[in-house]
């Protein structure tokens, strides 16, 4: 028996339930390679606010810094251990991080200093190109500094504006200068938004009086597919005593969210594709139902249920394909499309984070191989499932009883 | 004719066919009353949650306090609009606060923050989550002794326990920069770290008097209320009351933007995908009654040779379509109410995934979900049901409609 033509006949006997079933199942496919390559655009966006913009893949603190951050527990080798870990093969930075109140005009804020290395920093964080006014650190103007979005709206201060810090210095002499903003920073997470005040490394040791040594060593790996866990293992071996840390263990929250991802997604599916299937079930079910009477002669002449069953199941699987081109023509091109040309929501969600990471207000999707072929699997295999009803309901008729049924 | 009899009776002649569409639908209700109700349960939650994280639902603000919130904006009479706030039936409480930023020392380290002024005889644990959350000590009971209430993180990172003193540096109503000391008298842990890090709670007067302010001004009039829904119109109400250009009076969608951000994020989403899910049951629909109208194409002949107008037989095909949504949401009841009474008495807790210290926008968000639905959604989610039924039933009433009755008999 020529199964697949027999099939494609069948379903265009009944031309209106196909393509409306057909339709159902391609807008589905669609909507899910849509959603799926969404997904995975806002996880990169989540990691990249995360990692990309502060934390970097793994960081090095002196021990007991990171539950009390003092301006004395530095990491006194910081720059030969810099030049160590390049050497290695990371990327690296070292920070130094200080406390102090911000005053512009009758405003004030406290806030957390930032002493940034440009060059180094630069090749961990892409902060750099993360500024919504303004515009980033630059050594050439030492007085210069970049705050973070809400710091800037409660000092109420535009780039340009004068910042007086005042503050404690490492010597217990009274840290006080002028500063200038010369830009101000896109949401990054709850911290910086709130108190991050960068600025580069020499004015921040002149200011507190910390000619030498880090708080903090941020450093990325040169190819992000490595493995975690090794390279942080690696790098705990070159600083001895002190804290290595990778950014899963700095951020579990983020990192459990990011993990549990791919179940979301699948939930997802699957909801939609009940929904799918419940019409792929009742089209399929009335076809059979329809055809007893054909179907009971087909058994008489000599057709095995086994095959009626193949049948029914081929009937599915011209649709299903069919869908599944239909899914792909259209999901992969809009997916591509809005991976350069975002959603923009920053009307409605500026400044909304989650687990401290700041959700990206644009919107970008990211197409790969999973978040296009995974919703088309799942597809069929939700229409596999659909139609063992209606399969085994034409596999299981009494000949005689149905060439009767009319 | 009993058209509506007549209908239902069609229906039940293919009954399998029509309970599966029935189940789709009902299938449709159960995610649809699930995703709304956890959603109403969930924003309800987090909103008041952040509502007592100092601004209140609706906070009354010296004008352009909201702009730049600094401390020489204030208000002059706090206590008289807080007297005419309390008044009003939706309003559940209403406290005066100062809120500013400062910077905190102890004897060896300095951090950023900020603090919340408060008149304890106002405030309770219930609507005030600091208070709420203490886990050492206590609060202080005046307004103007030297006590103070920490974070946890806060106490940790200036090594500070109770009876130790700390000093806050902030600018006064003048710009003037200003110190005060203070004894640590409790200490909270709400399990934000932002919050844990970088609040504190002060007595009122005493902050008064370091900032140079008379004894009753305030920059802030933090207002509960009974449901959230009502913010926009307890707004309105109190504006009209104590109308005063001086003043602004902002809903909780102002002055939590992050908060509001998230929520209509998330609700958006979520009307999105139920919306998709309803497109395909609509699909199932449609392809439903299209067989049936298609099957009984001759019998319409019939009907329409006997003469029923076709404006008749349009209204039958919507009649059994109307029936089919009444099926679906009678089935989606019956499935969705034991799952919706679980949901509502014990909830499912999703601390194994997101962990008990998730927080979205600066809230701690409660991983154990519970569901309630409100009447708004509940009246959504019904006329949506019977929207899409009725939508995907005019094609087929059209096609049953069109078939001349002489060509439709002509048909077996």
């Amino acid at each position: 028996m020529k199964l697949l033509p027999l099939a494609i006949r069948n379903v265009s006997r009944t031309c209106q339930r196909t393509i409306v079933t057909t339709a159902a199942m391609g807008f589905a496919g669609f909507i899910m390679i849509f959603y799926a390559s969404l997904m995975e655009g806002l996880l990169q966006a989540s990691e990249r606010n995360a990692v990309g913009m502060n934390l970097g893949d793994i960081q090095i603190h002196a021990e007991g810094y990171r539950y009390d951050p003092d301006l004395y527990k530095r990491i006194e080798n910081a720059g030969a251990l810099v030049r160590r870990l390049e050497q290695e093969g990371f990327h690296a930075t070292q920070r130094v991080y200080g406390f102090g109140l911000a005053a512009a005009g009758s405003a004030s804020a406290g806030v957390q200093l930032r002493g940034i290395d440009l060059d180094h920093e630069a090749t961990v964080t892409q902060i750099h190109r993360h500024v919504m006014e303004g515009a980033w650190l630059d050594e050439t103007d030492p007085r210069g500094v970049v705050i973070g979005r809400k710091l800037a709206r409660t000092l109420g201060v535009e780039p340009g504006h004068e910042v007086v810090i005042v503050g404690q210095a490492s010597d217990g002499s009274m840290a006080n200068d002028l500063y200038t903003v010369r830009g101000i920073l896109k949401s990054v997470g709850e911290e910086i938004d709130r108190a991050g005040f960068f600025m580069v490394v020499s004015s921040f040791r002149e200011l507190m009086v910390v000619p030498e040594g880090a708080h903090e060593i941020a450093i990325m790996r040169a190819n992000r597919a490595s493995d975690l866990g090794l390279a942080t293992r690696a790098i705990a071996e070159l600083a001895p005593d002190l804290e290595t840390m990778n950014w899963r263990q700095l951020r579990p929250v983020i990192a459990r969210v990011l993990d549990t991802a791919d179940a979301s997604l699948l939930f997802m599916l699957l909801i939609t594709y009940v929904a799918v299937a419940m019409v792929v079930l009742n089209a399929m079910l009335m076809s059979v139902f329809e055809r007893i009477h054909e179907l009971g002669v087909m058994r008489a002449v000599g057709v095995t249920p086994w095959q009626l069953m193949k049948l029914v199941y081929a009937e599915t699987l011209v649709q299903v394909v069919t869908a599944a081109a239909i899914a792909l023509a259209t999901g992969w091109p809009v997916s591509l499309y809005f991976e350069t040309k975002g959603i923009d929501l920053s009307t409605i969600a500026s400044g909304a984070s989650f687990g401290g990471v700041a959700i990206d207000p644009i919107w970008y999707t990211h197409v790969t191989v999973q978040s296009v072929l995974f919703p088309i699997a799942v597809l069929f295999l939700v229409a596999a499932v659909a139609v063992i009803y209606p399969a085994v309901k034409a596999a299981v008729i009494q000949p005689v009883k149905a060439i009767y049924h009319r | 004719m009993k058209l509506g009899k007549m209908a239902w009776r069609n229906l039940w002649r293919s009954k399998r066919r029509t309970v599966i569409t029935g189940l789709s639908i009902a299938f449709g209700v159960f995610l649809s009353v699930t995703f709304t109700g956890t959603g109403d349960y969930m924003y309800t939650n987090i909103i008041d949650t952040s509502a007592t994280m100092g601004f209140g639902h609706v906070t009354v603000e010296p004008a352009g306090y909201h702009q730049t919130p600094t401390l020489d904006k204030r208000l002059r009479d706090s206590r008289q609009i807080r007297e005419n706030v309390l008044k009003m039936p939706e309003v559940t409480d209403a406290m005066v606060r100062i809120m500013g930023q400062a910077m905190f020392a102890s004897a060896t380290k300095t951090i950023g923050g900020s603090f919340l002024a408060i008149d304890p005889a106002q405030e309770s644990a219930e609507y005030n989550l600091l208070i709420g959350s203490l886990v050492e000590g206590s609060l202080f009971p005046g307004t103007d002794g030297r006590g103070a209430v920490v974070g946890s993180i806060m106490a940790e990172k200036l090594n500070l326990g109770i009876g130790k003193k700390l000093v806050y540096t902030t600018t006064d109503v003048y710009g003037e920069i200003v110190s005060e000391l203070a004894r640590v008298s409790g200490i909270f842990k709400t399990g934000v770290d932002e919050v844990d890090g970088g609040m504190i709670l002060l007595p009122i007067d005493r902050v008064r008097a370091t900032l140079h302010y008379d004894a009753e001004d305030a920059t802030l009039i933090s207002v509960l209320i009974r449901d959230q829904r009502d913010a926009g119109g307890v707004s309105d109400q109190i504006s009209g009351a104590i109308g005063n250009p001086d003043r602004e009076v902002l809903t909780w969608r102002k002055t939590q933007a992050e908060v509001a951000g998230l929520v209509t994020l998330d609700r958006n989403a979520n009307y999105l995908s139920q919306v998709l899910v309803g497109l395909l049951i609509a699909a199932g629909i449609l392809n439903t009654l299209l067989m049936s109208v298609l099957q009984r194409s001759r019998e319409f002949g019939v009907m329409m040779a006997v003469g029923m107008p076709p404006g008749t037989l349009f209204k039958l095909i919507l009649l059994e379509s109307c029936w089919l949504a009444v099926l679906g949401i009678f089935l989606g009841s019956l499935i969705t109410a034991p799952w919706f009474a679980y949901l509502a008495n014990v909830g499912i807790d999703f601390s194994g995934i997101i962990g008990e210290d998730y927080s979205a926008s600066g809230v701690l968000v409660d991983p154990l979900i519970r569901i309630r639905l409100f009447k708004e959604s509940l009246i959504a989610i019904v006329s949506g049901v019977f929207a899409l039924t009725l939508l995907s039933g005019i094609y087929p009433a059209y096609r049953a409609v069109r078939t001349p009755p002489v060509e439709s008999l002509k048909t077996i």
